[in-house]
C-alpha cells in the first residue's frame, strides 16, 4: 500500500501579548471604535479605519493569523476585494503571492460542459481573482495595519461579555494578565460564524446545516496543469461526485472532494484515503504530498438586522453561505470597506449615526443574494431527489451539445461586487465603480483606488465642465467631504485625462454631468445638470443627513 | 402563457411523443422528458411566461378538473 506524506508545516507570525493600559485600572475608558475578531473582516475594517487616520481597538483571542494553523478556509479573492486591497496598500504583495486567474471549466466525467472568462467585463486594474491562503492575506493585513500605526491591536484579548448601553457599549475583556472593562461608542462583531458575542445577546441567525459532506485535499505535485478553476460536477475518479480544483500560493492545489452524505467524516480524511483518491484523480507516476486533509460540511445563517443599536456585526457573524462562489471570505471584505467610511464621518462628526443605518440598508441585501445565489449552486450539486437527479442528468446531457444548456450548469456563480438597492439616501441605487487605470491631463497615471486612498472623500467626476461651473461649486462644496475633478475640458480642477473606458463603464455621460462616486468605489448618483446646490444636495443624500 | 389551442397538429405532435418513448424504460422516459422541457423552455425565452407555464403544471396535477369525473 502506497504511503503518503506531508509537508513540512508552515511556520506562521506570531504577535506578542503587552498588558493593556486598563488592565488594574479602576476608571473605565471609552474608546470611539471597539473592533471584535482579527479575521479578514475585521482586520480589513481596522486597516480601512487606519488609512482613513481612524484609531480603532481591535481585540482578538489569539496571537497569530488562520484558525488552525494553515489549514484551509478562503482561497479566492474577488476583483472588488482585491481592489479595497489596493486602496489599503497590501494589493502588491497578495498580487505577488497569489495565483491570477480568470477562466474557469466546468466538466461532467470526461466532457467540458461550460467555461466562463471573468476578464470579458472587466475595465480593473485588479484582475477577476487571485487565489491565496486566507492566513496570507490576513498576514498582510495585520503588518499593514501595523505600520499605519493607528490601530490599538490586542492579541490574547477575549471579550467575555458585552453590555448594550444606551449611548455604547460596555466590553469586558479577558487576558493572560486578567481582566479589563472598555466602553466603545461602537462595537463591530467581526468574530465569525460562531460569534459568541451573538449567541450571548440571544440574536437568532435563523442557522441551516447542509447534508452534503466535502473534503478538501490541499496537496503539491509536480504535474503541469493550467491555473485555470476546474469544477466537474461528476468526476469519473470521484465515483461520480462532484470535484473542484484550484491553485493556491507556494505551488499548493486545494482539491475538494465531495462525499457521500452518510460517510464516515474520520475516514474518508485519512491520508491513506485521500491518497488514493488523490493518485486516481493524478494517475499512477505523479509524485505529491499533502499539505492539509480536512472534512466539511456547510451551512448558513443571516441575521434579520446588521446593526443592534451600537453594535454592529460584519463578515460571517452576520451572514454565513455555503462556499460555491466565494462569496463568503469576499463579502465579509467588503462588509468592512461599506462600514469603514461611515464608521470614520461618524467619528470625525462629518456625518450623522444614521450613516451607520445604510450599512444594514446596503450590506443585508447583498448577503441575502448571496445566499440566495449559492443555496441555487448548492442544490444542483447537491441533488435532493431521484427528480432533481433527472433534472440535472438532462442539463448536462444538453450542455455538451447545446449552448443555451450551458447556462444552467451551475457549479457555483462567481462573487460579484453587489449591487444596492434604490434607498432614500442612494435613489438610484448603487452599483460599484472598478478601479480604471487613468491619467491625469499631463500624463501622469492614477487610478480611481490611488483618488480614493487618502482620507474620506466622495469623488465628484466631473465631465468637461465650464470654468464658471467649477468655480462655483468649489465655494459651496468647500466645507463637504467631497473631491471634485474634471474629466477634460478646462475648468480650473484638477483634470483627467478623457478616457473611452470610463466613459463606457459609467454610461457614457454626457458633457457636462457628474458622477458622485463614495469612498467605497460605489457609483451615487449622476447629475445630469451639477449646479453648486444640487452637487451638495447629492453629497447630503449620499450621506443620509435628513 | 398561451392557453388556446396553438400546436398546429395536435395528434401528430403526440403521436411524435409517445413514439420517442418507446422502448424506454421509466427512468429512461424521465430523462428524456427533462431534456425536452429543457429544449421547449429555450424556444419560450420568457421568463414569466415559463414561470406561469410551471405554476399551471402543478395546479393541474393538484386538483382534479371536474368534468374528468363524469365520463362524457
Amino acid at each position: 500500500m502506497e504511503t503518503y506524506k506531508f509537508a513540512p508545516a508552515y511556520e506562521l507570525p506570531s504577535w506578542p501579548f503587552v498588558p493593556p493600559p486598563e488592565l488594574g485600572s479602576t476608571a473605565v475608558v471609552r474608546h470611539p471604535i471597539v473592533i471584535v475578531g482579527a479575521g479578514p473582516a475585521g482586520l480589513t475594517l481596522a486597516c480601512d479605519l487606519a488609512r482613513r487616520g481612524v484609531r480603532a481597538v481591535l481585540l482578538d483571542e489569539d496571537d497569530t493569523v488562520g484558525v488552525r494553523g494553515a489549514s484551509s478556509r478562503g482561497i479566492c479573492y474577488a476583483q472588488k476585494s482585491l481592489e479595497i486591497f489596493a486602496r489599503l496598500g497590501i494589493y502588491e504583495r497578495v498580487a505577488q503571492k497569489g495565483i491570477t486567474w480568470s477562466f474557469g471549466r466546468t466538466f461532467s466525467d470526461q466532457q467540458e460542459v461550460y467555461n466562463f472568462n471573468l476578464k470579458t467585463d472587466s475595465v480593473s486594474v485588479q484582475p477577476p481573482f487571485i487565489n491565496l491562503q486566507q492566513f496570507y492575506i490576513e498576514w498582510f493585513l495585520v503588518d499593514r495595519i501595523l505600520e499605519l500605526g493607528l490601530t490599538d491591536l490586542r492579541w490574547k484579548n477575549r471579550v467575555t461579555e458585552v453590555t448594550p448601553l444606551p449611548d455604547g457599549v460596555r466590553v469586558e475583556v479577558e487576558t493572560p494578565a486578567g481582566r479589563y472593562t472598555i466602553e466603545a461608542d461602537h462595537l463591530i462583531d467581526a468574530t465569525g460564524a460562531n460569534s459568541p458575542i451573538r449567541t450571548q445577546l440571544g440574536i437568532d441567525a435563523h442557522p441551516s446545516r447542509s447534508t452534503d459532506r466535502w473534503c478538501i485535499s490541499d496537496v503539491r505535485f509536480k504535474k503541469p496543469l493550467p491555473t485555470e478553476r476546474w469544477t466537474w460536477v461528476d468526476a469519473p475518479f470521484n465515483e461520480g461526485r462532484a470535484v473542484w480544483q484550484h491553485l493556491m500560493g507556494d505551488g499548493v492545489w486545494r482539491i475538494d472532494y465531495q462525499m457521500p452524505e452518510d460517510c464516515d467524516t474520520a475516514h474518508i480524511s485519512q491520508p491513506e484515503v485521500a491518497g488514493a483518491r488523490l493518485r486516481e484523480q493524478l494517475g499512477p507516476d505523479v509524485e505529491f504530498e499533502f499539505v492539509w486533509i480536512g472534512p466539511y460540511g456547510y451551512r448558513d445563517h443571516l441575521l434579520d438586522d446588521f446593526r443592534h443599536g451600537r453594535i454592529l456585526f460584519i463578515g460571517d457573524a452576520a451572514h454565513v453561505v455555503s462556499p460555491f462562489g466565494a462569496r463568503g471570505g469576499n463579502s465579509g471584505i467588503q462588509d468592512a470597506a461599506n462600514l469603514g467610511w461611515k464608521l470614520a464621518l461618524v467619528a470625525q462628526g462629518l456625518a450623522a449615526d444614521a450613516l451607520l443605518d445604510t450599512y444594514d440598508a446596503e450590506r443585508r441585501p447583498a448577503a441575502v443574494e448571496n445566499l440566495r445565489v449559492t443555496s441555487r449552486s448548492a442544490r444542483f450539486l447537491a441533488p435532493r431527489t431521484p427528480a432533481e437527479h433527472t433534472m440535472r442528468r438532462a442539463v448536462v446531457a444538453l450542455a455538451s451539445r447545446h449552448a443555451f444548456a450551458r447556462a444552467l450548469v451551475n457549479t457555483g456563480r462567481m462573487s460579484v461586487a453587489n449591487a444596492y438597492p434604490a434607498a432614500p439616501h442612494l435613489p438610484e441605487g448603487g452599483v460599484t465603480v472598478q478601479n480604471l487605470p487613468l491619467r491625469w491631463r499631463d500624463g501622469t497615471p492614477a487610478t480611481l483606488m490611488e483618488l480614493l486612498a487618502d482620507g474620506t472623500q466622495c469623488l465628484g467626476l466631473w465631465f468637461a465642465p465650464t470654468r464658471a461651473q467649477a468655480t462655483a461649486a468649489a465655494d459651496e462644496v468647500a466645507s463637504l467631504p467631497l473631491r471634485l475633478l474634471a474629466v477634460g475640458g478646462d475648468s480650473g480642477l484638477p483634470t483627467l485625462q478623457p478616457d473611452e473606458a470610463l466613459a463606457r463603464h459609467l454610461g457614457h455621460p454626457a458633457p457636462g454631468s457628474l458622477c458622485l462616486v463614495r469612498p467605497d468605489a460605489y457609483r451615487a448618483t449622476l447629475l445630469s445638470d451639477p449646479t453648486p446646490a444640487s452637487i451638495s444636495a447629492a453629497v447630503h443624500t449620499a450621506l443620509a443627513h435628513r | 402563457m398561451i392557453t388556446e389551442p396553438h400546436i398546429p397538429d395536435p395528434d401528430g405532435f403526440y403521436a411524435a411523443w409517445i413514439s420517442a418513448h418507446e422502448g424506454l424504460t421509466e427512468a429512461q422516459s424521465a430523462d428524456f422528458n427533462a431534456r425536452l422541457v429543457l429544449l421547449l423552455a429555450n424556444q419560450c425565452g420568457d421568463q414569466a411566461v415559463l414561470l406561469d407555464c410551471i405554476a399551471a403544471a402543478s395546479q393541474s396535477g393538484a386538483a382534479p378538473e371536474p368534468q374528468r369525473q363524469s365520463p362524457a
